[in-house]
């Protein structure tokens, strides 16, 4: 829990730094569609797979000029994601887990995007391998979906590329690198790197949600 | 209905791992776990199951792995022959748990060793021929599990590889060695400034030692091996060199267990454990393996279970180019006298 606090503790305090640094032009209030998202992820060769929603909190659009007088435009995004995922460990593990987090994405002009994007979440592992249970007197039993709940903690950053800027195509394409924290793992903790593919589909209208926007020029 | 159907097929794909599959077979492997006391133990068997004689190892540690006894080697010289249990102790390799560190102790490792055996022979037939093998730690684990009730007549025999039954003994063992074998090296002007260093802790550190001291004796015991060339190293490295990634080995968990487990309390409790006192009444046939370059577990600790336990059907070999994993570091002749030692005694 304290690892878990002092991350949180430190993400606040980054977001007001960068809070407090610029100007604020304008403030608005508009309506954004939430988008879905589905990647492909592996641990090295063990496959799994991941599903999940972005519901937008907020956007700021900035506007930078350059020393050369170049204006220079990017794009905060701020999401709330949900995610189910899941991957496959022959003969240790399968594990499912569901996760909540907040996506800070920034995305360029030219559709190159980089984000980050700590989780939090619960963890459920299916043993691999039939499990039994012997007693005192020896007898032997099989204990059915035997496996383990674990907190679970994620971060992760990537790179990408958004087809709405340039193409006009409702969605963007990314890779990221997680590292996932699961806890209390036989006393201790269990890391485990995933690596993720995957495509994010922005629907015309999908749980569209009111959202504070800002521009802003430096 | 439509939304049912992807969470209908996802429960399917967990949950078909854990259908129960025993094989009769001449080259066989599957995992399944062992569910007990707060820890779900890795037990993976290979090799031969039609032999009904199941060779378990027990590792050593507390808190290393039996994925690193796994080699070709004695994949195609012992698991030929007989099947092969590799079993992770609780908190460690690939066992699995919530918080369970306050069952990670002696008595409790012993039940699970006995619950092991229980499985094997309710997978694979009650008349299962069953030999342990206790490397290092596991030579405390066995000689626990064997001096213990009636356990010994679960067993057909009782292999003893660098093992270690008396951490106090052992400690005395391992300054001696360090002590005389370092005086011999030193007079052959070899590795002279590292020697000079163990010598120099073995003479300011005489005995009654503490769990400190303990600690560093074995610290030393294990660099002292690396000093001559013939003795084969085993480092990480040439762990990693047997493809963790294809075998499938869940890395991370081999790494926090070893390290939670490596300094987990109950290390000072084995630090004064001794099982030399209940050894004669051992009258299972045992055969008695070390290598003459093992600091860690000296040949002494054999030698003293060679002397007490009862039965007559014992035999003690020395390996001359091995260290303390004579497994790795002389395989041709651990399997030979092995595979003499269960073929003699299935």
């Amino acid at each position: 829990m304290n690892i878990l606090k002092s991350f949180l503790t430190l993400m606040i305090a980054t977001l007001s730094t960068f809070g407090f640094s610029q100007s604020i032009d304008s403030v608005w209030v508009e309506k954004k569609t939430s988008n879905l998202s589905s990647s492909y992820i592996s641990s090295l060769i063990y496959p799994g797979a991941r599903l999940g929603v972005e519901f937008p909190v907020n956007t700021i659009y900035i506007s930078k000029i350059r020393k050369s007088g170049k204006a220079k435009d990017f794009t905060k995004d701020r999401f709330v994601t949900a995610n189910l995922s899941w991957y496959h460990h022959p003969a240790f593990h399968d594990n499912v887990y569901l996760s909540a987090g907040w996506t800070m994405r920034r995305t360029k002009s030219n559709g190159f995007l980089t984000e980050f994007s700590p989780e939090v979440g619960l963890s459920r592992t299916f043993l691999g391998g039939t499990t039994y249970q012997v007693d005192d007197n020896g007898n032997v039993s099989i204990k059915k979906y035997a496996g383990y709940y674990y907190a679970l903690v994620s971060v992760g950053g990537g790179i990408g590329y958004d087809f709405s800027i340039t193409k006009r195509k409702p969605f963007s394409v990314f890779s990221k690198f997680n590292v996932l924290m699961m806890f209390p793992y036989n006393s201790t903790i269990y890391l485990r790197p995933v690596m993720e593919i995957g495509l994010i589909y922005k629907p015309i209208n999908f749980l569209s949600l009111k959202v504070k926007s800002k521009s802003r020029k430096k | 209905m439509k939304h049912v159907i992807p969470f209908v097929i996802l429960f399917f794909v967990l949950t078909s791992c854990q259908k129960e599959k025993i094989t009769i077979g001449t080259n066989v492997s599957e995992t399944f776990y062992l569910d007990n006391n707060g820890a779900s133990m890795r037990l993976l068997v290979e090799g031969n199951t039609a032999s009904k004689t199941f060779l378990i190892f027990v590792h050593g540690g507390p808190g290393s792995s039996s994925y690193f006894y796994n080699t070709d080697y004695i994949s195609q010289n012992i698991e030929n022959k007989y099947a092969v249990v590799y079993w992770d102790q609780r908190n460690a390799g690939g066992s699995q748990g919530n918080s369970n560190g306050d069952h990670l102790n002696l008595p409790q490792m012993t039940e699970d060793l006995k619950k092991v055996i229980q499985l094997i022979k309710y997978r694979y037939g009650q008349n299962s021929g069953i030999f342990i093998l206790g490397h290092s730690f596991g030579g405390l684990l066995t000689a626990s599990f064997m001096t213990k009730d009636d356990n010994q007549s679960m067993v057909k025999g009782w292999i003893f590889a660098d093992g270690s039954h008396n951490y106090p003994l052992n400690d005395t063992l391992t300054r001696q060695m360090l002590l005389t074998v370092g005086q011999q090296q030193l007079a052959l002007n070899r590795n002279t400034v590292n020697w000079k260093i163990i010598i120099g802790y073995c003479n300011s550190h005489t005995g009654n030692f503490t769990f400190e001291e303990s600690n560093q004796l074995y610290a030393y015991a294990t660099d002292a091996e690396t000093y001559f060339k013939k003795v084969k190293k085993i480092n990480l490295a040439t762990l990693i060199d047997y493809d963790p990634v294809q075998y499938g080995w869940p890395v991370t968990s081999i790494l926090f267990n070893l390290n939670y487990s490596t300094n987990a309390s109950f290390n000072r409790d084995l630090a004064k454990t001794e099982f030399s006192s209940k050894l004669g009444v051992v009258t299972t046939p045992t055969l008695l393996l070390y290598g003459k370059y093992d600091f860690i577990c000296p040949g002494g600790l054999e030698e003293d279970v060679f002397n007490r336990i009862s039965t007559t059907d014992k035999k003690i070999v020395i390996s001359p180019i091995s260290g303390h994993n004579i497994m790795l570091q002389d395989e041709s002749f651990f399997c030979k006298e092995v595979n003499a030692f269960i073929e003699s005694h299935k």
